[in-house]
Parts: structure tokens; sequence; C-alpha cells
């Protein structure tokens, strides 16, 4: 109460800490700098490969990550016995905590999974790795140029992608069938999709809803700028879009809102779990690897992918979002070592055959070759082939704090739905918002 | 005058009012009755989260999104028997026993310096005792997460990352003010006579501290013990940042390790987890409650 780290304090204190990690970190990395620079040439001309090296490596995720995590290390020790790999992992939120008290007090882990929303804070208080000097130890080539990209900060690769995913639209296959109602097609104008549900939430008779307002997630505005040929926040990490732009967008499914979608309330009162995994409606849309975990939660037989509505089917307004990667700390002692591990975790064979798409649809065609697609995984596999004309360019490197403004996005969708504040009012609110993040 | 007063005003309706003896008796009873049902009530709400967690636990995961009842459609011990099996070859029973080593250290370290420092604070007349005892009390006022990393920084220059002692170091160290302020309170409202007759005795400070002060501070050592093993069970900031090996995480980490919201969340795994991390703790509190009571109690009293 008074004096225990409690979680709440923790998560009370991660703002505080973000500051003073920062602000500590640009102190320490000088130290880091001046012995790398000496350190990192030495190394690279006297690597011993079958130096005896332990490296620290480590990730988030559930247990079934952590198995197959220990098993991947166990085939990489089979390749090189001489590197030791101590593996630790938490979950999300108490990762970056953690990464943040190293980051600022020195003992980052060599290696360790990383998500593109942190590379400019990361990139640019200069704590990663530099990649491109190891192309002797990582192979850059089974990358394309566009995946390439998410890691890439100002020119500097600093991860490596381990997948993808893309935005799609999930459908309920046992839902559908026990209301006989045909799956959304995909890919047609919003009107369209928007008339499917409310055949759903007609034939669902108050049980079921066809889904849920699809404009609380930000991406679903970043299709329709990207179809105007814009993004979310430009390169110089401004907001790409105006007020009268969101205004217009939240305004869309103001008839939707009323009647056609699952009322917010309802989906309260089962978070953390979303509208379509606790069997309220037929459809959502989000990230395609979402699909082991949307089976999970609904305990649905099948669940069909489809195309997200666009009035521009013509349009690259998708796109390969590579959350998650792998990157080296730029104070690590074994930079070879690191790099070899690193190279292995996102290019071979094993991890492929070890991961499937579990940590998003390999990215590397070498992890890809190696893994077996089968069941949901030759679902997403079928579905990113299905939308390749669709998918363009990556958007620029997130900017600074775009993981809050994401979810102070998702917030005010909420507070629309529960009819707790208006749309001029959310606007203004998430425009405030923006302005403080992005400084 | 007040007692003139209420008796002018008593003897007026008296005259008027049939007499209320005979009434008085089931009067109580039933006013006794509506408490009773009120703090049942009122029980009841406040016990739903901890009964509907205890049922949850029987529930397939997916069928957390659909059925928020307290009962389950489909009862199954499958979420029991997955977290019995451990994280990636952890046992469970590994979790519980580094949440066990860190708690009772906590308590034994506690005990052991709180009450040296709080005996030193109200018996000896060391200079700068006023100064000291203030800084110590201003530390409750400082927040945790500006120590954080100068604290992270200190230990891992000594090497003791990925160790227990930087969970355990302050605790030996009496550096949890809370405790060493309740006992200074506590001590200070003993009185000296029996220090002053022990010392006639022929007892120095560690003599009194032994024999005299401990026993009689008994109810303030048993509060803090209660204190410090809840708080260490519960603790989640401290492991998370200090220990590195899955093998030396405590329940609260392990916990969170089934529920991944970046990929496949295991609800049921959660819930039955929670609920076998909860039992020690309960246990410990049961059978230490009545001296938690004793000891608030007869502070209240000294206090």
């Amino acid at each position: 109460m008074v004096r225990t780290f409690t979680r709440r304090s923790a998560m009370a204190g991660a703002g505080v800490l973000a500051t003073a990690a920062l602000v500590l970190s640009a102190c320490g990395s000088d130290d880091s700098n001046d012995g790398d620079a000496g350190g990192g040439d030495s190394a690279a001309q006297g690597f011993d490969p079958n130096e005896e090296v332990t490296l620290n490596f480590t990730w988030w995720g559930n247990d079934d990550r952590a198995e197959r995590y220990n098993q991947l290390i166990e085939a990489f020790n089979e390749e090189y016995p001489n590197i030791t790999i101590n593996g630790t992992f938490t979950d999300f939120p108490a990762y970056w905590e953690k990464r943040q008290t190293e980051a600022a007090g020195g003992g980052l882990p060599d290696v360790w999974q990383f998500s593109d929303s942190y590379l400019r804070q990361y990139g640019e208080s200069d704590l990663l790795l530099d990649l491109g000097p190891y192309d002797e130890h990582i192979d850059f080539s089974a990358f394309d140029d566009g995946l390439l990209q998410t890691g890439q900060l100002e020119g500097t690769q600093y991860s490596l992608p381990t997948g993808y995913s893309a935005w799609a639209v999930f459908q309920n296959d046992d839902l559908l069938t026990e209301l006989g109602v045909e799956p959304y097609e995909g890919g047609t104008d919003h009107a369209t999709y928007v008339d499917w549900m409310a055949d759903v939430t007609d034939a669902g008779d108050g049980s079921v809803y066809g889904g849920s307002d699809y404009t609380q997630r930000i991406q679903g505005l970043e299709i329709i700028l990207r179809q105007q040929g814009k993004n979310l926040y430009t390169e110089d990490g401004q907001l790409g879009f105006t007020e009268d732009e969101l205004r217009d967008y939240w305004n869309s499914t103001a008839d939707v809102r009323d009647g056609v979608t699952v009322p917010q309330s309802q989906l309260e009162e089962i978070m953390p779990i979303s509208g379509f995994g606790g069997n309220l409606t037929a459809s959502e849309m989000s990230w395609s690897n979402f699909i082991g975990g949307y089976l999970a939660d609904s305990g649905a037989s099948s669940i069909t992918i489809a195309a997200p509505p666009t009035e521009n089917p013509d349009a690259k307004d998708l796109y390969r979002q590579a959350g998650l990667q792998m990157a080296i700390s730029k104070s690590t002692e074994h930079p070879e070592a690191a790099a070899l591990f690193l190279d292995f975790v996102v290019n071979s064979e094993q991890a492929g055959e070890i991961f499937g798409t579990t940590l998003g649809f390999p990215a590397s065609s070498t992890k890809l070759a190696g893994a077996t697609l089968e069941g949901p995984d030759a679902q997403v596999a079928d579905y990113l082939d299905s939308v390749a004309d669709r998918i363009g360019d990556a958007p620029p490197v997130p900017v600074d704090g775009y993981g809050s403004l994401e979810q102070t996005f998702w917030d005010l969708g909420k507070a629309i739905g529960l009819g707790a504040i208006s749309v001029d009012d959310a606007v203004r609110d998430f425009f405030d918002e923006a302005s403080v993040v992005l400084g | 005058m007040s007692d003139l007063a209420a008796t002018a005003t008593d003897t007026r309706p008296a005259a008027d009012t049939p007499p209320r003896a005979p009434r008085r008796p089931r009067r109580k009873h039933v006013t006794t009755a509506v408490w009773i049902v009120c703090l049942v009530v009122f029980t009841a709400v406040v016990l739903y989260p901890l009964v509907w967690m205890g049922f949850a636990s029987f529930k397939p995961n997916h069928e957390f999104g659909s059925n928020s009842g307290l009962l389950p459609d489909d009862a199954t011990i499958d979420n029991y028997v997955k977290v019995l099996e451990g994280v990636a070859g952890i046992p469970l029973s590994r979790f519980f026993l580094n949440s066990l080593i860190l708690a009772v250290g906590s308590v034994i370290g506690i005990v052991i310096s709180a009450s040296m420092a709080a005996y030193a604070f109200a018996r000896i007349a060391f200079r700068g005792r006023g100064l000291f005892f203030t800084v110590m009390i201003a530390t409750l006022l400082l927040p945790f997460h500006v120590l954080i990393i100068p604290q992270y920084m200190i230990y891992r220059n000594l090497g003791l990352v990925d160790t227990f002692v930087p969970l355990l170091a302050g605790k030996f160290l009496a550096t949890e003010a809370f405790f060493v302020f309740l006992m200074v309170q506590f001590i200070r409202n003993l009185p000296r006579d029996l220090d002053e007759a022990a010392r006639i005795d022929g007892c120095g400070h560690p003599r009194i501290y032994v024999m005299i002060t401990l026993p009689l501070i008994k109810p303030a050592l048993i509060t803090s013990s209660i204190f410090a093993f809840i708080w260490s069970w519960n603790d989640f900031l401290g492991p998370l940042l200090y220990l590195n090996s899955p093998e030396k995480y405590p329940l609260p980490l392990a916990l969170r390790i089934f529920n991944d919201q970046t990929s496949v969340s295991d609800y049921g795994a959660t819930i039955a987890v929670s609920v076998l991390a909860l039992l020690p703790v309960l246990l410990f509190f049961m059978i230490f409650q009545r001296f938690l009571v004793e000891g608030v109690a007869t502070q209240g009293l000294k206090g």
C-alpha cells in the first residue's frame, strides 16, 4: 500500500519512468558509444566463431511462445554449441517497463524481440545496434525492400521483422451458418458491407450482430487516407489528416451505430475479449495474425478472412504491418554472435518450422520456406495472396507515442459508441492529445 | 443547563405517549435483523468477484466472452491441469517456492531490522536523532519511481541483478520506513521504567532490546509481518526489474504469462493460477488475522 511495488503503481509510474529513462539514457549512451566504437571494430576483425559466448535474449508472449523459443534455442545450439542463450520472457506491458529501466540503468539484453512502434524511441536514443555492418552474419537478401524498411530509421537498419500481417475482415462461419446468412465477399464499398452487417443483425434478432463499429479503430481511417495517397502521419512525424477528415470519418457510421453494429455497452461487459471473440458479432476487422486468438476466444470451428471494404479497389490502401521485429542492443559485448542468433530467429527454416505464423506471417523467404502452412496459417497465406494487388508501401516509421495515440483513438471511438461524448468533442479531444504527444 | 432542558423536553411527551418499555426488546430484534441482512447483502456484493473467480476457473477458455454469469456452462478442470504443468518446462511449484522465499525473507528481514532501528530511534539518545528520524519519515514521501533507476544501477554495478538480493537487501537494512515508524511509535508508548529497571540489573542496550522491548512489541511485529508478507507476495515491479531468469520468477510474473494480449490469451489458465496464487495469502491471513486485529487494537489504545 505505502511502499510496495504494486502493479497499479507500476502502471502509474510507467509515464514517469519513460521520461526519466529517456533523459538518463541520453547521458548513458555516451559511454556505451565510446566503448563500442573501439570494441566493435576490433571484435569484427578478431571474431572467433568457436569462442564460448553467453547471450541474453528476451521476448514478450505467452507460455506457448516460450515453449517455441526454447525449441528454437535448442535448434540453434545444435549449430552453434558454443553460444549459450539465456532466454527470458514477460508479458507485453511489463516487457517495456523493464526495457525502459534497463535502457536508463544499463543492462539491456543482447538480442530482444522488438516492436516497430518503439523504433523511433530506441533508435534515436542510440540504444540499438546498426545491423548493416553485420551482413556477413545476417542474410538481408531474404527480405524484400518493403519489409526491410519496416526496421529502418533514416536509412539505418536497426531491426528485422519476424513476420507481418495485413488488415482484414474476420467472419465467424458457425454463426453465419446458424443464421443462414452468406459470408461477406470482401473488397466491396463500405455501404455494401454495412448492408451485409444489417442483414446479419436482423437475422440475429438481438443475440448476434453483424459487426462492431469499424470507425473505432484508427486503421479504418488509415485505409481511407491511403486510398487518397495519404498516411496517418507524415515523414516528419506529424498527423496526416485534418479535424474535418476525422469528423467525417466518425460521422460516417452514425446511422450504423444505431441498430446495426453491436451496442458498445455489451462490448464493455466482455472486455478484454472483443465482440467477435465473444460470439456477439459475426464479423470484425483486425490484423490477419489475430486469427489464432479469435479461434481460441470464440471457440468457432472455422473463421473466414475477407478483404476490408474500399471505395477504390485499385488503390494500394493495405500494407504489410511488420510490428514484431528483432533487434540487438548497441551495448552488446558480442555483436557477431548476437547477429548470428538474430539471423537464426528471423531467417532460419527451423524458425519457420517451429513458429509457423505465430510471430506474424514469415517475412523472410527462407523462414517461409521452412514453415508448413496448414489450417488457419494457410488461410492467412491465401488471404495475403488475394489482396497482393492492394498492398502498397509501408507507412513511415510510427511517430514516437503512436501507441498511445492509437489507444486514445480507440477509447474515443468507444466513448462515441456509448453516447458519452459527441463526435465534435471527440475530434477536439483527439487533436488536443495529439498536440501534446507529438509536441 | 443542558440537564434542565433535557428533563423539560422529556417530561412533556412522556405524559401523552403510552409507556414504551415492553416494546423495546422486539424493536431491538428487528433492528438487529435488518442490520444482519444489510451486512450479508453488502458482504455478498463485496465477495462476488472472488466467488466469480472461483467458479470462472472451471470455465473453458472460449466461454469467457460468451458467458459472463457465475456458473460455467461446461465445467472443466483443464485450466488447473494446464497451469500445474507450468510454463516452458518450469513447474508451477517453482514459482510458488520463489514467492515463498521472497515473502518469508521479507518478513524475517523486516522484523529484525525495523525493530532494531525503531529501538534506536525510540530509546537511544544519539546525536542527530531528530534529524535522522525526519529524514527517514521523508523517505516515505519519496515516490518509489524516482528510485527505480538509481537503485537498478547500483545493483547492476554490484552484479546482483537476477538474484534475490536486490529484493531482500532493503528489507534487512530497515529501509521500509513505514514499519520502522510503526514500531517507533509502539516502543515510545512502553513505560521507560521497565528499561530502567533492567539497566539497574545490569542490562545494556542489546539485552534490553532482546529481553524487554521485543516481547512487548509483539503486536507490532505481527502486524508488520502480515503486511510484509502480503506486500511481498503481491509485489510485481520489483521482481520484474531485478529478475531475468524465468526459473527465478515469483507468482505475479508467472501469472501474466498466461494472458498475452498480443497473441493468444488463456483466460481460463489466468484465472486458475490466480486462484492458486490467492490461497497462501488467504491462509496466512486467516491464521494471523486475530493477531492483526489484536495488534491494531493495542496500537489504537496506546497511540
